[in-house]
This record gives C-alpha cells, structure tokens and sequence, in this order.
C-alpha cells in the first residue's frame, strides 16, 4: 500500500491513546460528551434484553418500529422517506458512511471534502478505495463553504460530496444557499451528496445569527428536505452525540429506495444488522429523550460560552470564531507562539507539547485537513470542570 | 416497589377511562398492527376532523397505545415518565377528567399496540372499539418468528370482540390480517393494492413530489397525490378513505 493510501488510526484517536499513557492528562480532544446515557434510553435497553428480543439478528435494515419511528422523526424536520424501503440502522455513522461509499465508489474515484472537516472521512473514503479530495473553506468568512472551489475540483473521477452540517472542527452550519448551490452542482456533475448531521441537535441560535433562514425554524436546513435531489442525497444521522449514545454505536441513514437497496447489500456484508439492543435503546431515545437532548445542548451553550471566555484570556496565544453549533472550537494558533513552542512542527508537535508539558489532550488542526493547520480543536463536549483545569494548566504553560 | 406503583397507576387509569367512555359513550376507532398505526390513525383523524369538526375528533397523542398509554390517550393527558411526582399529577387530573369534564369529543381514533399475549384482551377491557383496523402482522427479525402467530391471535380476539354493526377494515395486502375475515361478526372491509380488494389502489406512481395512484371504492374513483414515499402511506390513507365513508 502506498504512502498516500495508507490508512492510519484517526489522529482523534492517537491522541486520546497517548493521552491515557500520561497519569493526570485531561481531555478535551475526542468529541465525546460527558454524560451518560438518559435513563429511559437505558430502561428500555434493559427492558428489552429482559423480554428477550435483542439475542437475534433483526432484519438487515434494523427492526421494522424503529425506522418507523426514525420515519416519523424525520417527518417533523420535513425530511421524508419511506421506513420500509429507504432507511437503513448501522452500526454508527461512520459505518454507514462507508457502506455507502463502498456502495457508489470504483476504485480511485475522488470525493470531496470541507476542508478542514471531520478526520474519519479520509479514511472511509480510503476503505472504499477512494481518493478524498480536500476544498478548503473560507476561514475569513466563518469558515463557509466556497462554492467556486468546490466546482473546480471536480474532474471526472469525482462521485460524491462528503460533508457534515454543522461541520467538524469547525462548528460551522452551512446556510441554505450554500447547500442549494452544492445541490445544484451535484445535479449538474452527476455527483451523490452525503450529509452527515450528526450534530444537528447542538444549535446555538444566538441573537442576530440565522444562518439564512427564519429566525423561527427550530433547526438547521437540511439538504434532505429537498425532493428535487433525493435520489442522490444520502442523510446520516447518529444516536452518538445528541442522546449521549457513543458506545451504543447506533446510527441510521435514510436514501432513495433504489440506492437504499444497494447499500443494504454492502451492509449486511459488513455488520449483518445494526446492534439490536442500540436498535431498541436508540427507539427509547427517539420516543422519551426530547428533554434530555434539551437539556444536552443548554448545557453546551454554557460550556461554549466558558470556553470562549478562557479562551478571551488567552488572546495573545489564540484567536477563535465562536463556534454556533456542535461541540468544538477550532482556534488558531498565532503564529509567534506556534513557532516558539513547535517550531516547525506544526499543530501536531504543539500539540504534543500541550499534552505532554502542560497535560491537556487537544487534536491537531491539521488532521482535520491541510487548512487546519496552525489550529487546534478543543471539546466543550467534557465537563465544566475539565474545560475549567485544562485552561488553567494552559494558561500556567503559556505563561513560560 | 416500582412495579407495585406502575400496577396501582394502571389500575386507577383503567377504572378512571372506564368512567370517562361510560360517561360519554363515544364512537370508538381502533387501529391495531404491527407498523403503520401511527400514520393510519394520523390520516383517520385528518379525514374525520374535516367532516366533525376539530373539537369532535380525538386520537392519541404520540404514540400512546399500551396498557397505561391508552388511557391517557382517551383522558388526554401526557405520561408522567420517570417522575413518580409527575404521575401523582397525572392520576388527580385523570380523576377530574373522569368524572367532572363535560366537554368530551363524540369519536375517539385509538391506537392498540399489542406485544404479548394477553395484552389485546386488556386493552379491550378499557375500550369497546365499533370500528377496528388491522393495518399489518410483520416481523422485525430474519429467523421464522413465532411472535408474528402470537400477534394474530391478539388481533383474532380484537376481530371477534368487534360488535355485528361494527366494521372491521383490513389490509388485503397482508395474508395473514386477509384471513381475519372469518373470525368476525362485524362488516368486513378490505383495503389494498389486491384485485380483489374491497378499497382499492392502482396505478402507483413514485415521482420527487410524492406519490400518485387511482382509488376506487363503493363505485367512485379519484386521482390522489401524497407529498409522502412508501406503499404504507397509500394504505393508511385508505384505511382513513373507508373510515371516513362509513362514518
């Protein structure tokens, strides 16, 4: 295998692994939220373990009252598919990411990226024998999509656009017009669109931001609500991050039928079903959790505006763009401190150096892309307290 | 201790809508299945809030069809969930409800959801459906389920409890809620894409707007669009089209 092909362990994952080898280090790299899972998501779990229903295989595409309920779900943000035929249960989102790139992907055809952009991409794409292809976004304009970028990558290899709204690192929502114009693109090139809204739930509607659309819409615009190209949209959505559900790995995605079927196929390949007990659990949290998703994100705009304000005092070692959504903040390092602490090593060997002189676990900007260097991200997905000792070893640190 | 107070809740709810439905005596729509309850009731409550009014007409909110679930469907209360406070709240405003509310809608369109045996012959103990809906008996897993023959036999004794001047509508396209035809009293009314079926679809089309098909029933036919996807719209929106005539 090539250098470039090679696929290596998420540097997300790296970096919590060196982490854990160092007594003492708090965490704010992997986007893992700090509560568990709520409790009528875990009674339910019980409850059907205990009735015995979760011993065998479901159906590949995941037991018929779940997507049911995934259906009716969807309904209420406009989004329409039918449970019978165009929604499948996988294994996490990253397995459904790659069962469909498995599924539209020849060898060496490109998919194209947000650059910087969640880092598992890469490698699902290289798994399916791909080739990601970066189109940086506008870090001047809070980090947009460039929509002229994107059509001058794309060559005749390229199949797919790959994305997550709102984005990772970056915590940025794509506005409708940019999303109408990428949909556009797609149907102009003959290209699939998969979106990946795994943090649609952490919206921070702060007072003069709208995103493009209506300040009364209750959640971030969809490309899936668009009928026009539902044949070529792939929505994805986890249980991971919005109902506290990452060791669950339960997620679904919803398609048209035709490519539905397809992907099924290389589904049941790899995992036969989704987990059946995250099946039933995940169903509980569509059906009984509202509240504790609620409850989820207040607590994150608390602990995004606690980190901004730590972040406030360390101005003249970061600059930042307040992130609207998700769990992360992705600043910049200036360049004078890159330089005095890195070297030329980049965000990666600064962050090292965080990890292993001031014990605070960060992820490197760059594996996010190559626009991400010189950044770092942190998660405000942790606690108060861990968000709280991570900025007071780093200020002790920079104060070097 | 926990299950002592879920007993004593469902209990008190089961007396307490006894009371309601004596008190009121309304006209009573079940839907029962596997999947597509929701929709179908959904689309039955649409088709007869046009015809009686909006105050006339009441379904369960969400999804609430089990043995505490239905009843706070027809009391119109919402689930006290994990909060033993919460119930308290819930079984004093069930009380009033009960026995002080004169407003009470004159059609109720219920979901029935039956997991185990036993349970229909418990939901049919709060509530005397003259209508029922048998939507689908499908399974959720990929081995012969002997669940699926269980949940027949639950909607065998729905099909029988059903009163002579009552209507049992079924999906035709479900052999198995097809063959419950001979276990009622009750006017049997078939749905479907089948030939043979007594309300029937044809003509499906799929496009990005929705869906298109030809509806015939007692002589008529008409055109309809649903701005929706999947087979299973089309066959709630029967079963809603045949509630609606007959009513």
């Amino acid at each position: 295998m090539t250098k470039e092909k090679e696929i290596n362990l998420s540097p997300i994952k790296e970096m919590e692994l060196r982490a854990s080898r160092i007594p003492g280090v708090v965490s704010l790299a992997q986007g893992v939220p700090s509560f568990d899972t709520p409790e009528p998501v875990k009674r339910a779990a019980v409850e059907a373990i205990e009735r015995g229903k979760v011993a065998k295989y479901s159906l590949a595409p995941g037991t018929l009252e779940f997507r049911e309920a995934i259906a009716q779900n969807l309904e209420k943000e406009n989004k329409f598919f039918d449970f019978e035929n165009e929604i499948v249960a996988t294994a996490g989102s990253i397995e459904a990411i790659t069962a469909t790139l498995l599924t539209i992907l020849e060898p060496g055809d490109e998919v194209l990226i947000p650059d910087p952009s969640y880092t598992s991409y890469q490698p699902a794409i290289r798994v399916a024998r791909g080739m990601p292809v970066f189109v940086p976004l506008d870090e001047e304009k809070r980090w947009a999509l460039n929509i002229e970028k994107f059509e001058k990558l794309i060559t005749p290899r390229t199949k797919a656009f790959l994305f997550c709204n709102p984005n990772n690192p970056t915590g940025t929502i794509f506005t409708r017009n940019q999303l109408h114009a990428l949909a556009q693109l797609a149907i102009k090139h003959n290209l699939y669109i998969l979106s990946d809204e795994v943090y649609k739930d952490f919206v921070y509607l702060d007072e003069g931001s709208t995103f493009g659309a209506p300040k009364v819409e209750p959640s971030l615009y969809s490309l899936a609500e668009l009928r026009g190209i539902r044949d070529r949209l792939i929505y994805i959505f986890s249980f991971s991050k919005a109902y506290a559900m990452t060791g669950w790995r339960i997620a679904f995605l919803a398609t048209h039928q035709e490519l539905a079927g397809k992907i099924l196929a290389v589904h049941d390949a790899l995992v036969t079903c989704a987990p059946v007990v995250s099946q039933f659990a995940a169903l509980a949290a569509l059906e009984m959790a509202e509240e504790d998703v609620a409850g989820f994100k207040e607590y994150f705009r608390k602990r995004r505006d606690l980190i901004c304000k730590r972040l406030d005092k360390l101005n003249r070692v970061f600059s930042y763009q307040k992130p609207d959504s998700a769990y992360f903040v992705f600043p910049r390092i200036k360049e004078e401190v890159l330089r005095k602490i890195a070297g030329s090593g980049g965000s990666w060997k600064f962050a090292l150096e965080l990890l292993e002189k001031a014990k605070v676990a960060v992820v490197p900007g760059v594996a996010f892309g190559p626009s991400g260097e010189n950044h770092i991200r942190m998660c405000f997905g942790r606690s108060e307290k861990d968000i709280n000792l991570a900025f007071d070893r780093l200020e002790k640190f920079f104060e070097l | 201790m926990k299950s002592f107070f879920k007993k004593f809740v469902q209990y008190y709810l089961k007396i307490l809508t006894k009371v309601a439905l004596w008190r009121h005596r309304p006209f009573i729509v079940a839907v029962a299945g596997s999947t597509n309850k929701t929709t179908t009731k959904d689309y039955i409550l649409k088709f007869l809030r046009e015809k009686y009014g909006e105050k006339s007409v009441r379904g369960n909110p969400k999804s609430y069809n089990t043995e505490i679930g239905l009843p706070l469907a027809i009391l119109y209360l919402e689930s006290g969930e994990s909060s033993a406070l919460k119930w308290l709240k819930v079984l004093v405003q069930a009380k009033i409800r009960a026995l002080f509310e004169r407003k009470f809608p004159s059609k109720l369109v219920l979901e029935l959801g039956v997991e185990e045996k036993g349970n229909m012959e418990y939901l049919l103990g709060v509530v005397g459906p003259n209508i029922a809906v048998v939507t689908n008996i499908e399974g959720s897993y990929t081995y012969p389920n002997s669940d699926l023959e269980q949940i027949f036999e639950e909607m065998k004794v729905l099909a029988e409890r059903l009163p002579e001047n009552g209507y049992l509508l079924l999906n035709a396209d479900d052999e198995r809620v097809r063959s419950l035809a001979k276990n009622t009293k009750a006017k049997v009314i078939t749905y479907g894409f089948r030939e043979e079926a007594d309300a029937k679809a044809e003509n499906l089309k799929t496009d990005a707007q929705g869906q298109t098909f030809d509806f015939s029933f007692q002589g008529k036919e008409e055109s309809v669009r649903i701005k929706k996807y999947g087979r299973h719209f089309i066959s709630a929106w029967m079963a809603a089209k045949v509630v609606k005539n007959i009513l």
